[in-house]
């Protein structure tokens, strides 16, 4: 080897070494001294480079087909750390490459290069553990506030399963009927939370009926009907202005779930698609539920009745394309009806 | 004397080298040292008088700027995927890398290390985690570098596996 080429060597900590066989390779260049420790007694012989660097044997398949197809372009082994005589790291990589129809392998010690790359990634992990750390503490603390909205609803919940018929295993599966018509529309997954707690507020507005006309076992007059019509505003007047999603939703669903597809529903005669879809909802999974369920006023309806029943007022009570996606949805609404039965609850637990 | 090869894999960070420093040396340092490259150590060992020789393989964790290279489990026996409970993202970590370890390799015995189980009460992995992680089938062991606590049966449920493969 010329004294250019040798000093080239020396200046980037390289070894130049030919393939001799499959496994072994003799070295070109003069021995570096950092090499010196690996190679002992073979420096003089040909070596066996992947016993010397185990590390070897996942790249000399990648070298083989390189050097069989004669290319002259360099391929990079990726970094592997040694440690020296010193107890210190060695950063190395290989190339390898054909040149005059030899197959070279370089092997180069990376020395001050990977110490600063070490350095570069070092900074770029700790800034993003910082990130992650952020990040996890905005997560646990906006659970944390999610948890205490779904508390105050639920508690919210339970005060109308004091005043009415209803029982807490009711709205509990009201909000999972709505739940599971929600994912089945592909809300996203905040939307299906909130109206799993907002559909159960639906008559929460009943609060403000007098037991007179509330629990009245006959027939409401037309002015008594007029006052329980108003436990649409009233519920939605105690929800709204929240700032709390759920909330929101739960006025929504609150102020308009006695509304129509045909507009002949109330508070405000809303019609079709002005009727919000989580108010819709609800409507068709309440029918549904009260339909299929005994009361202290009347009896249960089998399944099938209740769904004729509910066919029958598509178009002009229910959405009909909303009814489809419930029709498609009733094994799941079997399942919930079977999971979440009445016994002994009087107050919803989630 | 039976060679294998073992890969530790997982994001940055979960403590890989720690525990191929606490198994093969004895030690452990506090300080985060990010590795680059790969870095290769040996341990023998006895295990129901057999011998064993281990090349255990520190690949430098995966995030947005380095990957894992397949060529590195070429000619692997094993390999043990490391998460660190408290960081919710190596969990996800070590799924992508398990399932491109599976498509690269196909199945080989594997451990899931669950790191850092002196810090448990900051864990934060949930049920449905734990139960997925169940489903591939594979050992799953608590881990402390910093306590030494799991490391040597983490290794053990390794050749375990091959014990049995190999009747």
């Amino acid at each position: 080897m010329d004294k250019l080429l040798t000093s080239i060597c020396s200046s980037l900590n390289l070894a130049i070494f030919s393939r001799q066989t499959t496994e072994q390779f003799r070295l070109l260049s003069n021995t570096p001294d950092w090499l010196v420790f690996f190679l002992g007694q073979s420096v003089a012989n040909d070596s066996v480079l992947t016993h010397t660097f185990p590390y070897l044997t996942c790249f000399m398949e990648d070298a083989e087909h390189h050097w069989q197809t004669q290319q002259t372009t360099p391929l990079t082994s990726g970094v592997w750390v040694e440690i020296d005589e010193l107890g210190n790291e060695l950063a190395l990589e290989a190339s390898a490459f054909c040149a005059n129809g030899k197959a070279i392998l370089l092997l180069q010690n990376l020395g001050e290069k990977y110490r600063q790359e070490v350095s570069h990634l070092q900074q770029l992990r700790e800034g993003l553990l910082t990130q992650e750390k952020l990040e996890n503490e905005v997560h646990k603390r906006t659970l944390k506030i999610k948890q205490r909205e779904e508390e105050i609803a639920i508690k919210l919940v339970s005060l109308t399963s004091y005043r009415d018929e209803e029982t807490g295993a009711h709205v509990k599966r009201i909000g999972l009927y709505a739940a599971a018509m929600g994912k089945a529309l592909g809300w996203n997954t905040q939307q299906i939370d909130d109206i799993r707690i907002a559909a159960p507020m639906h008559d929460i507005g009943k609060i403000g009926i007098p037991d007179r006309i509330l629990l009245k076992k006959g027939k409401l007059t037309e002015v008594e009907f007029d006052i329980m019509k108003r436990h649409t505003e009233i519920g939605a007047k105690m929800l709204h202005d929240s700032n709390i999603p759920v909330l929101d939703m739960a006025a929504q669903i609150a102020f308009c779930h006695h509304e129509k597809w045909d507009g002949s529903g109330y508070p405000r005669g809303l019609i079709g698609e002005d009727i919000p879809e989580s108010a819709r909802i609800t409507a068709i999974v309440d029918i549904y539920d009260a339909l299929v369920h005994e009361r202290v006023y009347k009896k249960a309806m089998c399944e099938q009745e209740a769904l004729d029943l509910m066919a029958s007022m598509t178009g002009s009570h229910l959405d009909p394309d909303l009814f489809k996606v419930f029709s498609g949805l009733l094994p799941v609404m079997r399942r919930i009806r079977q999971e979440v039965n009445e016994i002994g609850d009087l107050l919803v637990s989630y | 004397m039976i060679q294998q090869k073992i890969c530790l894999l997982g994001s940055f960070s979960v403590g890989k080298t720690s525990l191929i420093r606490r198994y093969v040396d004895s030690l452990f340092g506090d300080k985060y040292l990010t590795t680059v490259g790969v870095k290769i150590d040996k341990k023998q060992l006895r295990v129901a008088d057999q011998d064993y020789s281990l090349m255990l393989w520190d690949i430098a964790g995966e995030d947005d700027f380095t990957s894992i290279r397949p060529a590195y489990l070429r000619g692997m026996g094993g390999y043990i995927i490391v998460i660190d409970p408290t960081r919710p993202h190596s969990y996800d970590a070590a799924i992508a890398i398990h399932e491109m370890v599976k498509t690269t390799v196909g199945h080989l015995p594997a451990v899931f290390a669950l790191n850092k189980s002196d810090i448990k009460t900051s864990w934060q992995l949930d049920t449905l985690q734990y139960q997925h992680l169940h489903q591939f089938g594979h050992p799953i062991v608590e881990t402390s570098a910093k306590q030494d606590l799991g490391v040597e049966n983490m290794f053990l449920q390794l050749i375990q596996q091959w014990s049995k493969q190999h009747g």
